[in-house]
């Protein structure tokens, strides 16, 4: 992995506010408000069909307001996006109190699992029928 | 090795690698012994062009960041939507670079 861990921490943080950023800004819609309104995703916009992540913000916006339901049908990925933005931060910052690089080894960890074959094709599987669900749901 | 040898290695993967690099990996490789030679022989790199042209097509998929090895950020890049849209244009301007970077460090590990 080339990523520093600096680096790697200073592109989570913005990461992180960008995602909080995007949040507040998207907070003040209805989650069936956001794909109409703020259009983000290049392949939906020049190809007309969502990509596998389309329905995330939606997805996080259900979340938030306890709809675990909706989180789930709008993108099951958001779940995996909602419990990023919850804990990335709480974890980054107890690296940066402690000086220590937890979240950074993490990541190493899970970057080099996810190049084996038995973690890889599975997580390609469950994407693309993901992503088919989503264009099934036109999202 | 001879730099007969050396050069022609560099002029056919050049393309490859970073432009600030090639004069020190030349020195590296006129070091090095025929065995390890030999070795850099069978060696691939991944072809900036390509990466770049996936990228274009393919940018909030991620599968150009999976194509050059950063599968943590590949990840992360796919599941937002390609970084809201601005990381895939960002990586449009930097993914050659990035690529040339990859393929000197991949250089760099196998003649030290």
């Amino acid at each position: 992995m080339s990523l520093t861990r600096n680096r790697f921490n200073l592109f989570v943080s913005l990461s992180c506010l960008v995602g909080y950023g995007w949040l507040i800004l998207i907070g003040r819609l209805k989650p069936e408000e956001v794909g109409s309104s703020y259009d983000v995703c290049l392949i939906r916009h020049f190809a007309h069909i969502p990509c596998p992540s389309c329905g995330s913000t939606r997805s996080v916006l259900a979340l938030i307001h306890g709809d675990l339901a909706g989180g789930l049908y709008w993108n099951p990925l958001g779940l995996l996006i909602f419990s990023a933005l919850l804990v990335v931060p709480f974890w980054m910052g107890y690296d940066l109190l402690l000086k220590k690089e937890t979240l950074f080894r993490a990541f190493g960890f899970f970057e080099e699992n996810l190049r084996r074959k038995w973690v890889a094709i599975p997580a390609i599987v469950l994407i693309l029928l993901n992503w088919v669900w989503n264009i099934y749901k036109n999202v | 090795m001879d730099a007969q040898n050396v050069d022609y290695f560099l002029m056919a993967n050049a393309k490859f690698l970073e432009d600030h690099q090639i004069f020190h990996i030349r020195e590296r490789l006129l070091a090095m012994d025929e065995s390890q030679w030999r070795m850099l022989q069978f060696m691939q790199f991944t072809d900036p062009v390509v990466v770049l042209i996936v990228s274009i097509l393919t940018g909030p998929l991620a599968i150009d960041r999976f194509l050059i090895g950063d599968v943590g950020l590949g990840v992360i890049k796919l599941l937002t939507c390609g970084g809201l849209g601005i990381w895939v244009v960002v990586d449009w301007i930097l993914i050659m670079g990035i690529t040339r970077r990859k393929n000197t460090e991949k250089l760099m590990m196998a003649i030290y």
